[in-house]
């Protein structure tokens, strides 16, 4: 692949593409479903730890590379793998003797990776709707946010899973594209969000979105209709969940390393909701909005740092805060229903529908 | 052992007072506060930056966090939280729009701390320690005892008995109580329910200030103190109830008192890697206590109490 992306564009499109996975994966639960998803970063870190913890693992099984670890020749895919004395190496190994020249394994490795991260996240999804049965509206939006925080804490400090505050390197997927890697990871990126995005796209405007809608606005009356609201509720979650891994996996495989300290809830959980707010909950159009205008934005006010600088009293640092703090207040009180608000949908043209409301006589 | 409950009794005291806070701005107004992170941060900063200008104690400057924290409190009602609760917005929104709040103020005291950084030599508004300049006032059994214990011990009594005295005996506090229980009745029996709104929010962010006083002397100080307080905080709020001021201070008490000394039983039984994890605590009792017990500790000491035949 010759395609050369320009630098302004990478950073443009790398937002745009991730942080489309990831709140698209949000509109689902909280715009669709109703569920207030306020640990979004929850299986986008699933997601990450896959895509650091197992490809890596799998090529050295089947290279059976090994390492010298602690004076004993081994071959590292249990705790080994993640120390950060081992790690380095070895993936650099990974990267050059095995990925680097085989582009159809490297191929197959990054689509099981992203599968393997759907499944995982489908699965801890899945766990999460024990309490999304249970708890309603901001009790729930503060238990998810809870295991959001609870999985971050353990990829922190439980270091044979990747490496904990050392972290740990993701192997390089695109490394036999050669000088121009940056752009066809970006490619990649596009291609997988798109796919999500037509994949939900279809999802949504299915009898089986047409039932979540109808369960976030009458739980009861979803229920009178004959609607499984729990398993309902259930497959929201796992969906979400695997879509959001997906996002998370991409991000680390871009980055090319894995740091659990990256994953915060406020990037991650709070800026996908800002987002999803500024485009218009419930609209799967105002997604693209919504992320397009921040990704923009965002690189504007990095680009142009120098000339804003003298202007302002605040460094762009903390600005960028204040302003998405700023969109979340004003969006929520001046336009709840974003800039392209969601629209009813009906089944048969309106004509018909209300001829068919009229009493007949 | 008994340093681990000292520290463990100030935290708690904090996380206590500052539960009390989001328990008072959820009753009356149904606003899920993130930026509570914030006001308590804040009162970290106003004891801080306040020592560095001033000088003396920093015991000094608890009023001015709990004042000057309770009027951004107020500011955040008449700026976002009026305008909100006036259209009926869901509790979604309104915990939502606080989430957005509080980033902007996290902004801003991450500005403050860059002036306070340039402005003042000498000082570290990003890890700061105000424990170190604690006044020893007695020896017990080669331990240390600070002044910082009786103080937020004695914060903390102050608290319930300004509170009660305040919720029962004046007329304002009933028409409090009455806007909680009914805000429709209430205002049709010519209770400002405004004022009571506004009211509520400062009383919230002070006790929020407080809280974060009380904490900035055991913590290490810096913008990011709120934001790993958090969810202590509303973990005490939930499990004392959210429906009880009382609860909350007691709830607050049970998770910075779990979370410290259970830590420490558990890293005496199982190795000092479990220190890594003390924050899951609080987690895990929220949780359980959100599955299990949804009505808090209040709820079940009233049952316990009924059951005994003690009138409330």
């Amino acid at each position: 692949m010759a395609i050369v992306i320009p630098p302004f564009l990478i950073e443009i499109l790398l937002t745009f593409g991730i942080f489309l996975i990831i709140t698209v994966s949000l509109n689902f639960e909280v715009g669709y479903a109703g569920i207030p998803q306020f640990g979004r970063v929850l299986t986008v870190l699933v997601g990450a730890i896959v895509a650091a913890a197992i490809p890596g693992r799998l090529l050295v099984l089947m290279a059976g590379i090994t390492v010298e670890f602690r004076g004993e020749e081994i071959v590292p895919y249990g705790a080994e793998y993640a120390n950060h004395l081992v790690n380095f190496r070895l993936v650099d190994q990974i990267n050059t003797q095995i990925l680097g020249v085989n582009p159809g394994l490297s191929i197959v490795m990054f689509i099981v990776t992203l599968i393997l991260a759907a499944i995982f996240g489908a699965i801890i999804g899945y766990l999460t709707s024990y309490p999304a049965l249970r708890l309603r509206e901001a009790y729930l939006g503060i238990t998810l946010l809870a295991f959001g925080d609870a999985l971050q804490l353990i990829a922190l400090n439980y270091d044979p899973l990747v490496g904990a505050t050392q972290g740990v390197f993701v192997p390089n997927f695109f490394l036999w594209v050669g000088p121009t890697q940056t752009s066809a990871k970006i490619i990649a990126i596009l291609i997988v969000a798109a796919l999500i995005y037509v994949l939900v796209y279809f999802w949504v405007n299915s009898p089986f979105g047409r039932s979540l809608k109808a369960m976030r606005d009458s739980e009861q009356a979803a229920e009178v209709y004959g609607k499984n609201v729990p398993r309902l509720r259930g497959y929201t979650l796992m969906i979400g969940g695997a879509l959001a891994a997906i996002g998370g996996a991409l991000w680390v495989i871009y980055t090319g390393s894995m740091d659990a300290r990256t994953f915060n809830r406020l990037t991650w959980t709070f800026w996908p909701w800002a987002f999803m707010m500024l485009g218009g909950t419930g609209s799967h159009k105002g997604m693209l909005v919504g992320v397009f205008f921040f990704a923009l934005f965002r690189y504007l006010i990095f680009a142009y740092k120098g000339v804003l600088e003298p202007f302002i009293p605040i460094s762009i640092q903390w600005l960028e805060y204040i302003l998405i703090g700023l969109i979340i207040v004003l969006v929520s009180m001046f336009r709840p229903q974003g800039l392209l608000p969601e629209k009813p949908r009906t089944l048969l043209p309106k004509e018909r529908v209300e001829e068919l409301a009229k009493p007949s006589a | 052992m008994l340093e681990v409950i000292l520290t463990a009794l100030v935290i708690s005291a904090g996380i206590a007072l500052a539960a009390a806070g989001i328990t008072i701005i959820y009753m009356s107004t149904e606003t899920f506060n993130f930026a509570h992170a914030s006001f308590t941060t804040i009162g970290f900063f106003v004891v801080y930056n306040m020592l560095l200008v001033f000088g003396g104690s920093p015991y000094y400057y608890f009023v001015f966090a709990a004042i000057f924290t309770g009027l951004v409190g107020v500011a955040v009602y008449l700026t976002v939280n009026r305008w909100l609760i006036k259209r009926g917005a869901d509790m979604v929104t309104l915990m939502m729009s606080t989430l957005g709040v509080d980033l902007i103020l996290f902004g801003l005291i991450n500005q403050w701390a860059d002036i306070i950084r340039d402005t003042i030599p000498g000082s570290s508004p990003r890890n700061f320690l105000l424990r170190t300049i604690d006044y020893p006032i007695a020896e017990v059994a080669g331990t240390t005892i600070y002044a910082r214990v009786p103080i937020s011990i004695a914060i903390v009594i102050l608290i319930i008995i300004g509170l009660h005295t305040f919720l029962t005996k004046t007329k304002f506090g009933i028409a409090m109580r009455t806007t909680i229980e009914n805000p429709t009745l209430a205002r049709i029996m010519g209770v400002n329910t405004e004022m009571v709104y506004l009211t509520a929010w400062f009383l919230g962010g002070a006790l929020a200030g407080l809280g974060g006083a009380v904490l900035a002397m055991i913590e290490t100080g810096s913008p990011q103190v709120g934001v790993r307080y958090i969810v202590p905080l509303f973990a005490g709020s939930i499990v004392g109830g959210l429906y009880s001021v009382f609860g909350s201070l007691l709830g607050g008490f049970l998770i910075g008192l779990s979370q410290q000394i259970g830590i420490y039983v558990l890293s005496l039984w199982v190795g000092t890697f479990i220190n890594a994890y003390k924050p899951v605590i609080p987690l895990v009792i929220m949780v359980v206590a959100l599955l299990f017990f949804p009505e808090g500790l209040g709820a079940l000491a009233e049952k316990y109490l009924a059951r005994r035949g003690v009138k409330k």
